[in-house]
């Protein structure tokens, strides 16, 4: 199905370099796209309120008018790498050109679509700090022109730094092209038996005997209930079913890789994604426990990448994921490639002091935080435990916060904030400890900033 | 991990031999109570028509609740300006305020993304400045109300070079 790369000499620097131009079957696919969105808007009322020909010629029209538009604005659009920029130029109208520094580059992804996946076609998204959306999707490339140009990127933002100029620009690990990773880098692979499993243990999937028992109930007792509640019944059902479903085919055929600096990531099975992330860009990782799974001793991992997906909470849990479902094992063989050093079974957690029992009556002694030599650890949960990691040399700041209880009890909570907008809540700590932990953390995050400079040599295991 | 070895310092000053706290202006208060005050009165304006018009104890109990709080709240303002402070050290900006809910923030110079420097009309009145440091992190609190002109113009270029000294950014 992947075409093997093409071997694009990987220039570190090529200012007149032309300009370049998506894939032309790319219109046909955003009309494609569009077709789908029609039919949603206009809706299925619609269709019975105008017959199917005039339905059927509405939906023709307007995606045949919005594959013209997709082709005009292919034929305006190109991108090129102009030193340590890649520049994105687009529209007839208003002409945008947008240039993207790859210092500030936070991960790639290389997104395939169900039709992108029968043309052989790829997407590539870029994920760059302060975007509050993906930045630059360019839609879409062929599978080998958008592999060469990921790899190229990474290759220009991992060498931003002088120090690392020498090293060969086209590192083996860099280009392994569309091909699966060699099994020598491949950390990970998921079950998709564990993953379907994992699904049906959640409360979604657990529950929907009822709503199926509800269903046949109500229609049993009063036959006469009409279409329309079955059908907007079942959807209910359906849409609360999403969510696993949706996680199932995202999910498939996980597997995860790590070369020198980056971690890859493939999933997917109507849309297959590859994603890339610079190991040194992983602003946190948590560890989520959920209740249902503690039979199977189960445990997921999600990762926090600045600038993935933005502010979106739905689209978050699409992009962060960094291990669907595994035991304690694997997730420490994940855990130790990501953030090295750390073993999630050898933290020891410290609880809060027991005069704070009746701020949380239940949970306080599985609340807790450690500090270990790379990152700093909080656990909270009763139900559902998870438990976040944060580096210190990605900690942006650090608060101490004491409300009126808590200055009654003398205890404060302490944050450290990550640029992914998540903090790490080290809650009712003694106000001592507090302090401390504060100053400690500002300290350590100071000398884990010295010691890794994120312009640095990526290559830091 | 030793988590406990810490020494005990009082809640509002920790690290007294290291940190040199630096107050806001006063006349903070006076902005501060002005904009509480305007607020304060565009509730009892009302109330106290309304009392005056048709009397009843539920509206005067209002108006007593409201004028209590109001007094209230404008002793509070005089201690929490003076709760206010900031610290320069060598490698961060820390920022402590409140006095309900006390926090204490601290920034690393290196973690700066950009500095704003703000004042409204009513600060401008009585020669005040707020400088807003912010990082990354949406949660970063690290906002200075209160400042001379001369003051915040010095913090916000100081800031900025020991930001450009150490720019990491993420």
């Amino acid at each position: 199905m992947a075409p093997p790369p093409v071997a694009t000499p990987p220039v570190a620097t090529a200012g007149g370099e032309p300009r370049r131009r998506l894939h032309p079957l790319s219109p046909l696919l955003h009309g494609a796209r569009a077709l789908v969105v029609i039919v949603a808007a206009l809706s299925w009322s619609s269709l019975r309120e105008f017959g199917l020909g005039w339905f059927a010629l509405a939906v023709l029209v307007l995606a045949f008018g919005a594959t013209i538009w997709s082709l005009i604005s292919w034929a305006n659009t190109g991108y090129h790498v102009v030193g340590h920029e890649l520049r994105v130029y687009e529209g007839l109208l208003w002409r945008r050109t947008r240039a993207i520094p790859l210092e500030r580059l936070q991960s790639v992804e290389v997104v395939r679509p169900l039709l992108a996946q029968l043309t052989g076609l790829a997407e590539l998204r870029l994920e760059v700090v302060g975007g509050g959306k993906t930045e630059a999707p360019l839609a879409f490339l062929s599978v080998a022109d958008a592999v060469a140009l990921r790899d190229r990127l990474l290759a220009i933002a991992g060498r931003s730094a002088p120090a690392a100029e020498a090293a060969p620009a086209g590192s083996p690990s860099l280009v392994e092209g569309a091909a699966p990773p060699r099994v020598s880098d491949e950390l990970l692979a998921v079950s998709n038996r564990d993953l379907v499993i994992s699904q049906l243990l959640t409360p979604q999937a657990i529950s929907l005997p009822i709503g199926v028992a509800f269903v046949v109930l109500q229609f049993g007792f009063d036959p006469s209930w009409s279409f329309i509640g079955v059908a907007s019944t079942l959807t209910a059902i359906a849409g609360v079913l999403l969510q696993p479903v949706r996680r199932v085919l995202s999910d498939w055929n996980f597997r995860l890789a790590r070369d020198a600096s980056a971690l890859r990531l493939r999933f997917g099975l109507t849309e297959t994604r590859a994603q890339t992330v610079p190991v040194h860009r992983v602003q946190g990782v948590t560890a989520t426990w959920p209740l249902l799974w503690r039979t199977h001793n189960w445990l997921r991992l999600t990762l926090d990448v600045a600038g993935v997906a933005g502010e979106g909470g739905a689209n978050r849990a699409e992009t962060d994921r960094l291990l669907p479902v595994g035991t304690p094992e694997e997730a420490d063989v994940v855990a130790a490639a990501v953030l090295p050093g750390v073993l999630l079974g050898a933290l020891v957690f410290a609880p809060p002091p027991p005069r704070t029992r009746w701020f949380h009556p239940l949970a306080r002694p599985k609340l807790g935080v450690t500090l270990t030599d790379r990152v700093v650890a909080t656990r909270e949960g009763l139900l559902t435990r998870t438990v976040l990691m944060l580096p210190y040399a990605r900690i942006q700041s650090v608060r101490v916060v004491q409300g009126p209880l808590q200055r009654l009890l003398g205890v404060a909570t302490v944050y450290a904030d990550s640029a992914r907008g998540r903090s790490a809540a080290l809650r009712d700590r003694d106000l001592a400890e507090a302090w401390w932990l504060a100053g400690e953390l500002a300290e350590r995050g100071r000398a884990a900033r010295l010691a890794a400079p994120d312009r640095g040599p990526s290559v830091r295991v | 991990m030793d988590i406990a070895a810490a020494e005990p310092s009082s809640p509002l000053e920790p690290w007294p031999e290291t940190v040199r706290w630096q107050p806001v202006s006063r006349d903070l208060i006076w902005v501060e109570l002005i904009r509480w005050g305007a607020s304060a009165a565009m509730l009892l304006l009302p109330l106290g028509i309304l009392w005056a018009i048709f009397g009843g104890w539920p509206l005067g109990l209002a108006f007593g609740v409201v004028l209590v709080l109001m007094f209230w709240r404008f002793w509070a303002i005089f201690r929490a300006v003076r709760a206010w402070g900031y610290a320069e050290r060598d490698h961060d900006l820390l920022v402590r305020h409140g006095l309900l809910v006390r926090r204490l923030s601290i920034v690393p110079y290196a973690r700066m993304q950009f500095v704003d420097v703000s004042a409204g009309p009513l600060e401008r009145a009585f020669k005040l400045a707020t400088v807003q440091l912010h990082t990354a992190a949406a949660a970063s609190d690290a906002r200075v109300p209160g400042l001379r002109p001369a003051e915040a113009s010095r913090l916000r270029d100081r800031l900025t070079a020991l930001g450009e000294d150490r720019a990491e950014g993420l």
